[in-house]
């Protein structure tokens, strides 16, 4: 009883060993505060009262300083 | 109505729509109109788990015609006079308003809904690193007035956590350039991967695991060992933007 990926484990099939060049691209978990509000997400506790729409804008107004022009949500709660 | 409100910032935005995959769980109060039976309550209300058919409320951005979709489990956590405090697991789509009216309806004393909150998104939940707008608006004034970015390093999380629960196929740095103008990913390219199955969504991630594209898989995984060329995963949506990674013929210097 659960969500339909709840709880999943993949496995991971190697068709080959290869290194990745450390010069190019950054580790998630290395990612600079501006990187990462370039690919970031918000875990939003919405508050009542507002609608979702209402509370996107608002962290978009909140995060605009910090050059975040566009926000998304999934999912509306009325 | 409260709970868990995925937001998605810049260029993740071309993400988020993936979580609609996974399933929603909420926690919601109905009152019932009338007096009722407690066991022919639960008995009614636990018919709902499985496929039902729902017909959008009015107010709604959707089509008004009725959609089949899928309870997953329901938990009634507490009866209260006229007041039952139940968790449901849902499909996306499902919604939970319109679904407490239904189950007023089969009990036959009709009822609303009175609170709802949503403790699950996909494999998201309360615990990971829930923040208020509260929060937000103040790891943002302490990272520019105080220069100190550990709050908003703790809201502000990577997209790739969102979107774990689908599989990946890891590319060859060679590769990644290609995929970030919008090439499908090809045999070559893959270097391991999370099985799966034709037209299922697929991440596309570098070998560092940061997020590249979203795809749609063009084969089975099944067939990956005993082929050396064609389309493994056809890109949607681009997430890396293009330059991260060097051009293919540069890097094969």
């Amino acid at each position: 009883m659960g969500l339909p990926y709840e709880g999943i484990k993949r496995e991971v099939i190697s068709l080959r060993d290869e290194a990745t060049c450390e010069d190019y691209g950054v580790y998630p978990d290395r990612r600079n505060i501006k990187q990462k509000l370039d690919l970031g997400f918000i875990l939003l506790d919405k508050p009542s009262g507002i609608r979702s729409k209402t509370s996107a804008f608002i962290a978009k107004r909140i995060l605009s300083p910090l050059n975040v022009s566009k926000i998304g949500y999934s999912g509306t709660l009325v | 109505m409260t709970g868990l409100l995925p937001l998605s910032l810049n260029r993740a935005n071309k993400a988020i729509a993936l979580l609609l995959l996974g399933g929603k769980e909420y926690i919601a109060l109905m009152h019932v109109h009338k007096e009722f039976d407690e066991e022919h309550l639960k008995k009614q209300m636990l018919e709902f788990v499985g496929k039902i058919n729902q017909l959008p409320p009015v107010r709604s951005n959707v089509k008004r015609q009725y959609r089949e979709r899928t309870v997953y489990y329901l938990d009634i956590l507490e009866v209260d006079g006229r007041d039952v405090l139940f968790r449901v697991g849902v499909e996306s789509g499902t919604y939970i308003r319109k679904l407490i009216h239904d189950m007023g309806e089969k009990i036959g004393v009709g009822a609303h809904m009175v609170e709802l909150r949503r403790t699950k998104v996909a494999n998201l939940t309360e615990d990971d690193s829930l923040s208020t707008l509260q929060n937000l608006e103040d790891a943002v004034y302490f990272y520019e007035k105080e220069g100190d970015e550990k709050p908003l390093n703790k809201v502000v999380q990577n997209i790739e956590k969102a979107v774990d629960f689908l599989p990946k196929v890891w590319i060859s740095d060679f590769a990644v350039d290609t995929v970030c103008k919008g090439a499908p990913v090809a045999v070559p390219g893959v270097v391991k991967f999370n099985p799966f199955k034709i037209d299922e969504w697929v991440l596309i991630y570098t070998l560092k695991g940061e997020i590249v594209a979203i795809g749609k898989a063009a084969i089975d995984s099944s067939s990956l060992k005993d082929i050396e060329k064609g389309i493994v995963i056809r890109t949607d949506s681009v997430i890396m933007r293009p330059g991260v990674y060097p051009e293919y013929h540069r890097a094969q210097q």
